[in-house]
């Protein structure tokens, strides 16, 4: 009894919804652009993938503003009963900023416990609230867990809500790690050298099939397997050999009772980092053989939204299999020597019926792979 | 009915440490604190870098180290196994976030140190360890409304049925106390545990306190003698 997708949203730099993000990335158009939010010129980079319109340090976090463009407006229907798995990294850290600078706020709101319980009244997801914080996988780990309380029974209703946001605090410390590209984010491209950090918040409600039918829910697929592995390896580089993100992919695809046959296209985490991307690009041809699938990258589109990135990816991997339409790579002109001949810069044809496999990675050498089908 | 047991649990508190079925049970000297663990050879093998790691990230650390020894658990050189580790504490990784931030600030917000950036994860702590002990298995903080680690058992019981690994190491550490478990779903009559998931969420759910859960713990452990 796989968990099916009956409602999806998203805020991203390319503006509130799906179809926003969904139609900016078939522009080819990057929604990176210089940030004004905070001052850069001591950094590495000055370019984001941030949201307009939010008010920086002001009386709300950012991360609620962008939740409150989601769900205040209206027309999503969260059933009270339903469990509540909310997925961030950094949460509301601009209150510690604020209270570290100005001395206008209280560091400990900060805390993602903090975050969890203004979620739960926001979305009045009230069946029991957790959230998961796992790096750069941490939304992709909060899908995992909610699918894994509805295909055991202990769930039939699952709000996953992902969020997290570019601040000074972010910025810096990628910028100390030397991780930023000074243009923006190329990723799979032969000349990429580094990542753009991006926002964006988004939710996926996810229900067994029983009680979607019951309630006559649209479905907009199905979260079919999971794997969530570690290199146990290194804090902040990903492993030379792969085999972590191979066991994840292993795994999802055992979940999903289904073989790299079944598997038509591959959303990658895709960050534009040298090690990140050949990390991945050598577990794909691992586990698929060589046997080419097309792979693709939102992050030159919209950044890398850290916690949220795995749940953006999730959902725009279910609009590409409803489209059967793989979105382009944003930003990528010349593919890598190992990433030609799969990754593209226009957007390509998927096979009706075909699934899709969606990989993150994060510091701890945490990996996560996804599979759906729509 | 499943067949999720605990097999081990390790723990630390300001007054001494130990291991539940192994019996181990030792109070720190006067003057001594659990950061003195290192020197014990708790360890069984060196411990990389293990002055750079924070102070969650050293407690859990001996935590972890007590549960699988508890569990009988040997860390085997150049092999990693498929271990998931689920960690939680009260407040994140608000102390690291403030050390960073504050650091970065004094310096004119010009320099930032990575080394310090690294611990403003949540999920560092629990990194530190897989990398540590060669954790292959699912890696992930978690926390629920209060400071209940039910909901954390409740995600290793779902991992270990579903398949996603076999064994999945569960718990929590502050900066002066740390109390691990270990978690399987082996079958069989002779396997050593300490006792199954459903006692373990009567204890766990009736009490927070590190202390008194290992009082419980141990009780139960003595009972079966």
């Amino acid at each position: 009894m796989n968990p099916v997708v009956v409602s999806a949203d998203m805020i991203t730099p390319y503006g509130l919804g799906v179809n926003a993000c969904w139609k900016g990335l078939l522009s080819g158009e990057t929604a990176i652009s210089p940030v004004t939010r905070f001052i850069t010129t001591s950094f590495q980079s000055n370019v984001a993938g941030t949201i307009s319109g939010m008010s920086y340090h002001g009386r709300e976090s950012l991360v609620m503003q962008m939740l409150g463009s989601l769900f205040r407006a209206g027309g999503v229907v969260i059933p009270e009963d339903a469990k509540l798995v909310l997925a961030t990294t950094k949460g509301e850290i601009d209150f510690l900023e604020m209270s570290v600078l100005h001395k206008t706020n209280d560091a400990s709101k900060s805390a993602i416990r903090f975050l969890l319980d203004q979620v739960v009244e926001l979305t009045g997801a009230r069946g029991g609230g957790l959230v998961v914080s796992a790096a750069c996988t941490s939304s992709a780990a909060a899908a995992a867990r909610a699918a894994a309380m509805i295909r055991n029974g202990h769930a039939d209703c699952v709000l996953v809500v992902a969020c997290d946001s570019v601040t000074e605090f972010i910025y810096s410390g990628f910028s100390s790690l030397m991780a930023l590209d000074k243009a923006p984010a190329r990723p799979f491209d032969k000349s990429r050298a580094g990542l753009s950090v991006g926002e964006a918040a988004a939710f996926a409600l996810l229900m067994s099939p029983e009680r979607a039918a019951h309630e006559k829910r649209p479905v907009l697929g199905e979260l079919a397997g999971w794997g969530l592995s570690d290199d146990a390896n290194h804090m902040t580089g990903p492993s030379r050999e792969s085999e972590g993100l191979i066991l994840a992919i292993t795994k999802a695809l055992k979940s999903a009772g289904c073989t790299i046959d079944d598997i038509g296209v591959i959303a990658a985490h895709g960050t534009g980092t040298m090690y990140n991307d050949a990390m991945e690009m050598r577990a794909f041809r691992a586990v698929f053989k060589n046997s080419i699938r097309p792979v693709y990258s939102l992050k030159g589109g919209i950044g890398h939204t850290m916690g949220a990135a795995g749940l953006v990816e999730m959902i725009i991997a279910l609009q590409a299999l409803r489209k059967t339409l793989v979105p382009p790579t944003v930003n990528m002109r010349e593919p890598d020597d190992d990433a030609r001949g799969w990754v593209s810069s226009g957007p390509q044809p998927i096979a009706r019926g075909t699934m899709a496999l969606v990989t993150n990675a994060g510091f701890s050498g945490v990996n996560t792979a996804l599979v759906i089908k729509s | 009915m499943n067949s999720i047991t605990l097999k081990g649990i390790g723990w630390l508190t300001k007054e001494g440490y130990g291991c539940i079925r192994s019996g181990l049970r030792q109070r720190f000297e006067p003057g001594e604190t659990a950061h003195m663990l290192l020197k014990k050879g708790i360890f069984s093998h060196p411990f990389k870098n293990f002055g750079r790691l924070d102070t969650l990230s050293r407690m859990t650390a001996y935590a972890v180290a007590l549960a699988l020894q508890d569990a009988g658990i040997e860390y085997m050189p150049g092999k990693k196994q498929d271990i998931g580790i689920i960690g939680t504490n009260s407040e994140g990784s608000l102390q690291s976030d403030l050390e960073y931030f504050e650091d970065y600030v004094n310096s004119g917000r010009t320099l930032s140190r990575g080394n310090l950036f690294i611990y403003t994860l949540p999920s560092s702590p629990v990194g530190e360890s897989a990398i540590h002990f060669g954790l292959l298995g699912p890696l992930l903080y978690a926390a629920g409304e209060g400071n209940s680690l039910a909901p954390l058992l409740d995600n290793a019981v779902e991992m270990l049925l579903s398949g996603e690994t076999p064994i999945v190491l569960v718990g929590t550490a502050e900066e002066h106390e740390g109390l691990y478990f270990v978690l399987d779903n082996a079958s069989g009559p002779d396997r050593p545990l300490l006792c199954d998931i459903g006692v373990a969420r009567t204890i766990t759910d009736s009490d927070h306190d590190i202390t008194a859960m290992v009082q419980k713990f141990s009780f139960v452990e003595a009972g079966k003698a």
